[in-house]
C-alpha cells in the first residue's frame, strides 16, 4: 500500500534506541542496560523490573501512516505514549519535529501536545457533560481560541468525519463508531501534524471498523497528516499502514511495508502472524506479470491488444475480477498507454499461494 | 492504685484551658457569634418576608422542575400543613438554622475536600479526624460551644456545622480522586495546564459526588438541629425540647411531624438535583 504522494521525506518522529523499564529499581536496571547491555530476562531476574519497551528505533516521515502491531503486553501502548511523553523514556532519544522531547520544559511540552501531536484513544474519552461540538472543540478551547472561531473549526472537523448533523448531541446519544469519529474530529480540529491513534477501532464491530479504517486512511492522506497507529490486528495494520512495525515483548522485530512483511517475514513469530493473511489485496500486478514478449511467445493465438487492461497497481483481487469478465485467461498491464506486461491465470495462482519463485517480472 | 487523680488532673486541665480560651479569645468568639447569628438572621428574615403560601409555591415549583408535578404539589401541601399546625415560624427558623449551618459546612468542606482529593498525605491525616467527628455523640459539640459562644442560635449553628461538614469533605475528596484515568490522559495529551485539568476535567467529574455530599450534609444538619434545641437554638428543636420537658406529647408530635416534612422535602429536592447533575454528566 505504498502512496505515490509521499513527496517529502522529512522525518517527523525519530526514536533512537528507546527503552522503558518499569519497577522500583528501574534506575539501577537502566544503568545496567547502559553499561552492560543486560537482556530483558536478566533485568527481570536481577532487578525485578519489567521492560516495557526494549531498544526500539523507528522513524515516521511526513505524510506517512505508521502502524505498530503487537499483541497485548507487547509494549505498543507504552511505545506510543513515549512519543508524546505521557510516559518518560528510561533511555534513548525521541525527536519530534527536530526537538528532543525529553528536554522540553513543562510549558514547551504542553505546547507541543496542544499544537503538534493529537491523540485518539481506544476508550474515546469524550467528556460526557459536553456536546459533540464542544468535545470536538476541546483542544482549541484549551489553547484559548475564541468560542466562535473554535466552534467553526470544530464544525468543519465534524463535517469531515460525517457528523455535521450531530453537533448539538451529547456523547451518550451516539453509537460507538460515531463516538470514535468525534474523537478523531477532536484530534483533527487542533490541526496537529501528527496524530497518535491508540487502538482506536478495537472496540468496534467488524463492519463499522472496516469503514472507519478506510475513512481514516483517506482523511489522513487527503489532509497530509502523519499518524502512528497502534493495533493488535495485523489485517488492520495492513489496511491502514504505509509501513508496519511488529512488536513482541517490547522489541520491534520487523519494520516494513505490508508487502515486505507478508512476503519476507523476519522470523517465525512474524511468519506465524502472516500465515493467516490473505495476499489478495497485497500482491500487485507489477510483481506477478510477465513481459509481453514472453507472453506472445507462449500464447501466439492471443492478441495482446485485445486483452482487458489494468494498471500495475491493481491487486490480485481486481485481476481475478478482470479475468472472470474476460473470455481469455490473461489481463494486460498498462502504464502510460503502453502494455508493459501480461498477468496470466497461472501467475495469479502463484500470487495467491505466495510461491516464492515468481516468473521473471518486467522491471 | 487510684487512677482518679489522673482523670481529675486532666479534667481540671481541660477546664482551665477552656477558661483561658474564653478569657483571651473573647473577641474572636464574639466575632464568630456575630458572623453566625448575622447570617442566620439574614436568612431567617428572607424566609419570613413572604407569607407561608409563597414559600409553599416556591417549593412546588422547585419540586415540579426537579422531580415532577405531583411531587411539587405534595411538597406544597406538606409545607402548608406545617402552617396549619401553627408551627410556621418555628419551621422557618429551623430551615434558616439548617441552611446557615449547611452553607457554612459547604463553604469550608468543599475546598478542604478538594485539597484532600489532590494531596493524599493530607487526606490520610484528615480521615481519622473525620472518623472521630462522626463517631463522637453529637451532644459533645454543644458543651464547648455553649462555654465559648453562650446560649442561643450561634452555639446550635457551630455544633450543627461541625456535624454537617464531614460528608461534604469526604464526598468532595472522593469525587476529585475518582476522575477516570482515561480522561486524565486525555487532559495530558491535549496539553492542559494543572488549573485547566482541575476546572475542565476533574471538577466536572466530581460534581455528582459533591452534590451527594451536599445532600448528606443537609441530612446531618437536620439531625443535629433538633438536638441543638437544648441550647436554645430556637425553631422546632426547641419546641420539641420544651414539649418533652413539660410532657406535652401532642405538641412534640406536631413539631416532629413538621421536622419530618421539612427534612423530606429538602432531601428529595437536593437528591433530584444531584441526580440531574449526574444525568447531565452521563
Amino acid at each position: 500500500m505504498k502512496t505515490a504522494m509521499n513527496d517529502s521525506n522529512e522525518v517527523l518522529i525519530d526514536c533512537q534506541n528507546v527503552w522503558k523499564i518499569f519497577g522500583a529499581r528501574a534506575p539501577a536496571a537502566i544503568q545496567a542496560v547502559a553499561d552492560r547491555g543486560l537482556s530483558k530476562k536478566q533485568i527481570l531476574q536481577d532487578f525485578n523490573c519489567v521492560v516495557g519497551v526494549s531498544d526500539a528505533s523507528l522513524h515516521v516521515r511526513r505524510g506517512e501512516i505508521f502502524c505498530i502491531m503487537g499483541l497485548s503486553g507487547s509494549g505498543k501502548s507504552t511505545l506510543i505514549r513515549l512519543l508524546n511523553r505521557l510516559i518518560e523514556p528510561s533511555l534513548g532519544t525521541i525527536t519530534v519535529k527536530g526537538k528532543d522531547v525529553a528536554r522540553l520544559n513543562a510549558a514547551q511540552l504542553r505546547d507541543m501536545r496542544a499544537r503538534n501531536i493529537g491523540m485518539v484513544f481506544q476508550s474515546v474519552a469524550l467528556l460526557p457533560n459536553r456536546t459533540v461540538l464542544e468535545n470536538a472543540a476541546f483542544g482549541l478551547e484549551v489553547r484559548g481560541v475564541a468560542k466562535d472561531e473554535r466552534h467553526k473549526t470544530a464544525r468543519a472537523a465534524l463535517e469531515k468525519v460525517g457528523l455535521a448533523d450531530w453537533t448539538a448531541r451529547y456523547p451518550n446519544e451516539l453509537s460507538g463508531g460515531m463516538q470514535q469519529r468525534v474523537g478523531l474530529a477532536r484530534a483533527l480540529a487542533a490541526d496537529p501534524e501528527i496524530i497518535l491513534m491508540d487502538e482506536p477501532f478495537s472496540a468496534l464491530d467488524p463492519l463499522i471498523r472496516r469503514q472507519l479504517q478506510d475513512e481514516f486512511r483517506q482523511l489522513t492522506k487527503s489532509l497530509g497528516k502523519s499518524a502512528v497507529f497502534i493495533t493488535h490486528d495485523l489485517e488492520e495494520a495492513i489496511r491502514i499502514g504505509d509501513r508496519i512495525a511488529i512488536m513482541k515483548d517490547g522489541v520491534i522485530v520487523q519494520v516494513g511495508t505490508a508487502e515486505e512483511i507478508v512476503t519476507k517475514p523476519a522470523d517465525d513469530y512474524v511468519s506465524d502472524f502472516v500465515a493467516g493473511i490473505s495476499r489478495i489485496h497485497l500482491v500487485k500486478a507489477h510483481s506477478v506479470m510477465q513481459p509481453v514478449a514472453k507472453f506472445r511467445a507462449s500464447h501466439p493465438q492471443h492478441d495482446v491488444e485485445a486483452l482487458l487492461r489494468t494498471s500495475p497497481d491493481a491487486d490480485i483481487g481486481e485481476l481475478i475480477d478482470l479475468t472472470m469478465q474476460s473470455n481469455r485467461d490473461a489481463v494486460a498491464v498498462v502504464e502510460n498507454g503502453t502494455v508493459i506486461g501480461v498477468v496470466t491465470t497461472r501467475a495469479l495462482l502463484r500470487g495467491v499461494a505466495g510461491t516464492p519463485e515468481h516468473e521473471p517480472a518486467a522491471a | 492504685m487510684d487512677t482518679s487523680i489522673i482523670t481529675d488532673r486532666f479534667d481540671t486541665w481541660t477546664d482551665d484551658a477552656l477558661a483561658w480560651i474564653n478569657d483571651n479569645g473573647e473577641w474572636l468568639f464574639e466575632f464568630i457569634r456575630m458572623l453566625l447569628e448575622g447570617t442566620y438572621d439574614g436568612i431567617l428574615w428572607l424566609l419570613q418576608l413572604p407569607p407561608f403560601y409563597i414559600i409553599a409555591i416556591i417549593a412546588a415549583l422547585l419540586g415540579w422542575r426537579l422531580i415532577n408535578l405531583a411531587s411539587g404539589i405534595l411538597a406544597a401541601i406538606a409545607l402548608i400543613f406545617c402552617a396549619v399546625m401553627g408551627l410556621w415560624a418555628e419551621t422557618m427558623s429551623t430551615l434558616a438554622l439548617v441552611a446557615t449551618a449547611t452553607i457554612l459546612a459547604l463553604v469550608v468542606g468543599i475546598p478542604v475536600g478538594i485539597v484532600a482529593g489532590f494531596v493524599p498525605s493530607f487526606n490520610r491525616v484528615l480521615e481519622p479526624v473525620l472518623d472521630l467527628i462522626q463517631t463522637l455523640p453529637p451532644y459533645i459539640y454543644l458543651l464547648p460551644a455553649i462555654a465559648l459562644l453562650g446560649y442561643g442560635p450561634a452555639t446550635a449553628l457551630i455544633a450543627t456545622f461541625i456535624v454537617a461538614m464531614p460528608p461534604a469533605i469526604r464526598l468532595t475528596s472522593l469525587g476529585i480522586r475518582m476522575t477516570p484515568r482515561e480522561f486524565i490522559e486525555l487532559g495530558q495529551a491535549s496539553g492542559l495546564t494543572s488549573w485547566q485539568m482541575f476546572t475542565k476535567i476533574r471538577l466536572p467529574f466530581a460534581i455528582p459526588s459533591i452534590m451527594a455530599g451536599i445532600n448528606q450534609s443537609l441530612m446531618m444538619a437536620f439531625g443535629m438541629v433538633v438536638i441543638a434545641g437544648i441550647v436554645g437554638s430556637g425553631g422546632l428543636g426547641e419546641t420539641i425540647y420544651g414539649a418533652v420537658r413539660t410532657l406535652d406529647i401532642a405538641t412534640s408530635i406536631n413539631a416532629a411531624i413538621a421536622i419530618v416534612i421539612l427534612t423530606m422535602v429538602l432531601d428529595r429536592l437536593t437528591q433530584s438535583a444531584a441526580r440531574r447533575a449526574k444525568a447531565g454528566g452521563r
